[in-house]
């Protein structure tokens, strides 16, 4: 073998066993999430950027599909041992697994990461379930109300329309209704679940009281706020009742320049523009009685199952993706609302908010905004909640009957998971 | 020695797989319907016949208990009926039929998953091409997944669909070994298409529809993703068949022990069915012409 021969065969031996060092130091961390499209590409841009800031650890994110889904496979990992070692969970569906152990507390992390002067006040809080922090928020958002200037132009409807109140809302999704239904075209998206809690805060109530945790699915104006949303469906026929049996055919008849109104999570923000380009027009939710909106939206967890090296490597991914470099680049790509006070003034940020009219519409009901309740029976309360709304909205239950039994049910059911 | 031993090993490693993948889980089911656990905590409390009261006593098992029963009454003569019509007239050896054989029988190796998202496009109320349909006749929208009483005869429409072409198969073997000569000599006899249908091919034919009975009604029992894919149980409870029940109580809810007794009470139910049509029309069943 001649020299040169020896000494290439020797180079790449030296590189080969390097390449297999450095892939053994990685730290892998598996993160479960709920991405997909514009906002999954968004987040996959987030990791890329943190693998080439920290190329000892190796983020492998999955999407896992809907929150629902990512508590419902969550929950039957953790005993199988199959769990990720990160996830991304819901803001009032992480008590139970933090009441359960399987949430490892960060408060010590947390606390000494200069991060935590960098977040809004309503950032921090959502993520703290008796006084100690289980997750860190990602995601935030509060519902919206978006609304096609096509279509109200269409439906003769000029200049800005009254949609502050229930009546006003009502009396222009009657319109457009009336004017457009031969074309298809119906007034308002029937409210999705995260919409339905903005609805009832708005009627200045709550499903959970956010303080003392006491169950108000029972109390007069959650009975009134349901009641006005269920006959947009069953009485006023203004909203279709596809979107009560699948939520998601109520957003994506919107996005089809099919439905006049639709209230939603400021995380659709990006794909409603995508979809309508200048008709679309952001507004706050109503205030019917009060302004008042919940946040929603979610943050990213540590698994109790995962080895404390592990665990250190998620956290640096978590401090990640809430630094004003990742929270500037989801805000723009997604219209979530931004996390972090230092988000706003980078370029990516600042442009979106100059170049993209209603992206901000989120930002300023922050003023009003509230953390919601968060005990373990949240996510059975909001597991059930689907069926008693179809229930409603179909016509099939009296809405009274329907939220006193709802009521009935949850309280007994909080008492049996002794919360 | 090892001679005798020869026939236990060679069938030890089927014993085995049936053991760990059957009696395991089923005996699992048994011990976790007679306690509380919620897959998270790491106790699992001792409850005795809590969660089967809790469900005898529930309206939600009831409901599903009617459903999955009227789904099955409906859906599994229809299917029978259909299936030895089509098999009839496909048991000729002719290419047509050959052809046809396939196109029926390819929903029921198509997936389950697949056809269920595309029905529940072909009923949507506002993009559906049936209403579509129906809107060039001048009807309205009809509201076929939203509406409870039509959304159970769309997943009947919809099971029969994709389960047709299994139960053809089947019939045509079983047509297929009915002896021609009973056909001649009803044929010399003078009898009529009609006649010879219903008294020489439907007594021949009663082991296959025994068997096909037996399987498409615990089939019906355990319906569960055309259900959970096109309607989640709904609207209104109108879909709830048992199977989604279970599935909604044990890995939505997460009351495995619920979920547990629902999966015993399920066993033990098509159990007793079994041993009903045994009884009742097993005995009517000739297995020679």
């Amino acid at each position: 073998m001649s020299f040169k021969l020896q000494n290439a065969v020797l180079a790449g031996a030296v590189a080969l066993f390097s390449m297999v060092g450095s892939a053994e130091a990685a730290t892998t961390v598996k993160f479960w999430h709920s991405f997909n499209k514009a906002s999954g590409e968004a987040l996959n841009k987030i990791i890329a950027d943190f693998k080439t800031a920290n190329p000892g650890i190796d983020v492998q994110a999955e999407f896992i599909g809907d929150y629902n889904d990512i508590v419902a496979k969550l929950q039957a990992a953790i005993p199988a041992n199959r769990a990720p070692d990160a996830v991304i969970l819901e803001v009032t569906r992480y008590g139970l697994f933090a009441e359960r152990g399987a949430l490892i507390d960060l408060t010590p992390y947390f606390d000494t990461d200069p991060l935590k002067a960098d977040l809004y006040d309503y950032a921090r809080e959502v993520g703290v379930y008796k006084g100690k922090n289980y997750i860190v928020p990602f995601n935030s958002s509060t519902p919206v109300l978006y609304y096609n200037k096509d279509i109200m132009a269409r439906a003769g409807i000029t200049g800005e329309p009254a949609l502050k109140t229930f009546a006003d809302i009502l009396a222009t999704s009657k319109t457009i209704t009336e004017k457009l239904g031969k074309d298809g075209i119906t007034g308002i998206a029937a409210p999705g679940q995260f919409a339905r809690w903005g609805v009832v805060m708005a009627n200045d109530s709550e499903l959970i009281d956010r303080k003392t945790n006491n169950i108000l699915l029972d109390s007069p104006n959650t009975i009134e706020a349901y009641q006005w949303m269920a006959s947009l469906v069953s009485k006023e026929k203004v909203a279709s009742p596809d979107g009560v049996t699948e939520e998601d055919n109520g957003r994506d008849a919107f996005l089809a320049g099919k439905v006049g109104i639709m209230m939603n999570s400021t995380g659709n923000y990006t794909g409603s523009k995508k979809a309508l380009g200048d008709k679309l027009e952001v507004r706050p939710m109503p205030c019917n009685k009060v302004c008042s909106v919940p946040i929603g939206g979610a943050g990213i967890g540590i698994l109790a199952s995962s080895s404390k090296e592990v665990q250190d490597a998620a956290y640096k991914f978590v401090s990640y993706a809430a630094s004003p470099e990742a929270n500037a680049t989801w805000f723009a790509a997604t219209g979530y609302l931004p996390i972090n006070k230092k988000s706003a003034a980078l370029p990516v940020a600042a442009k979106a908010l100059a170049t993209q009219p209603g992206i901000d519409t989120a930002i300023k009901s922050l003023d009003y905004a509230y953390g919601r309740a968060r005990p373990p029976v949240v996510t059975w309360m909001r597991t059930t909640e689907y069926k008693m709304w179809e229930a409603m909205a179909l016509g099939q239950r009296p809405v009274d009957e329907t939220m006193k039994d709802f009521a009935a049910q949850t309280r007994a059911e909080a008492k049996r998971a002794g919360n | 020695m090892f001679r005798a031993l020869t026939p236990y090993l060679l069938v030890a490693p089927l014993i085995i797989f049936i053991e760990v993948f059957t009696y395991v889980p089923i005996l699992s089911s048994l011990n976790l319907s007679v306690r509380h656990w919620d897959f998270l905590s790491p106790t699992m409390p001792f409850v005795g016949l809590e969660n089967y009261e809790t469900l005898l006593s529930s309206r939600d098992f009831w409901n599903s208990l009617k459903v999955t029963t009227i789904f099955a009454v409906l859906s599994v003569p229809l299917r029978l009926a259909l299936a030895l019509a089509v098999a009839s007239y496909l048991v000729r050896e002719t290419l047509p039929s050959r052809l046809l054989r396939a196109a029926f029988f390819l929903p029921s190796v198509t997936s389950a998953v697949s056809i269920a998202v595309v029905f529940s496009w072909v009923f949507s109320t506002d993009y559906g091409m049936v209403n579509a349909a129906l809107a060039t006749l001048g009807f309205g929208k009809v509201p076929w997944l939203q509406d409870p009483s039509l959304a159970l005869w769309v997943l009947i429409f919809v099971n029969t669909w994709k389960q047709l072409g299994y139960d053809v198969v089947i019939y045509i073997a079983g047509l297929q070994a009915v002896p021609q000569e009973l056909y001649d000599a009803a044929a010399v006899d003078g009898g009529r298409k009609l006649h010879v249908f219903r008294r020489v091919t439907v007594p021949l034919v009663m082991p296959t529809t025994y068997f096909l009975l037996v399987i498409s009604v615990i089939e019906a029992f355990q319906v569960f993703t055309i259900v959970n894919i096109m309607t989640k149980g709904g609207p209104a409870g109108a879909t709830d068949m048992l199977v989604n029940l279970l599935y909604r109580v044990g890995f939505t809810l997460f009351d495995i022990g619920q979920g547990s007794a629902l999966a015993v009470l399920l066993f033990v139910f098509l159990i007793v069915l079994s041993l009903i049509k045994s009884r009742v029309i097993g005995r009517k069943v000739h297995y020679e012409a």
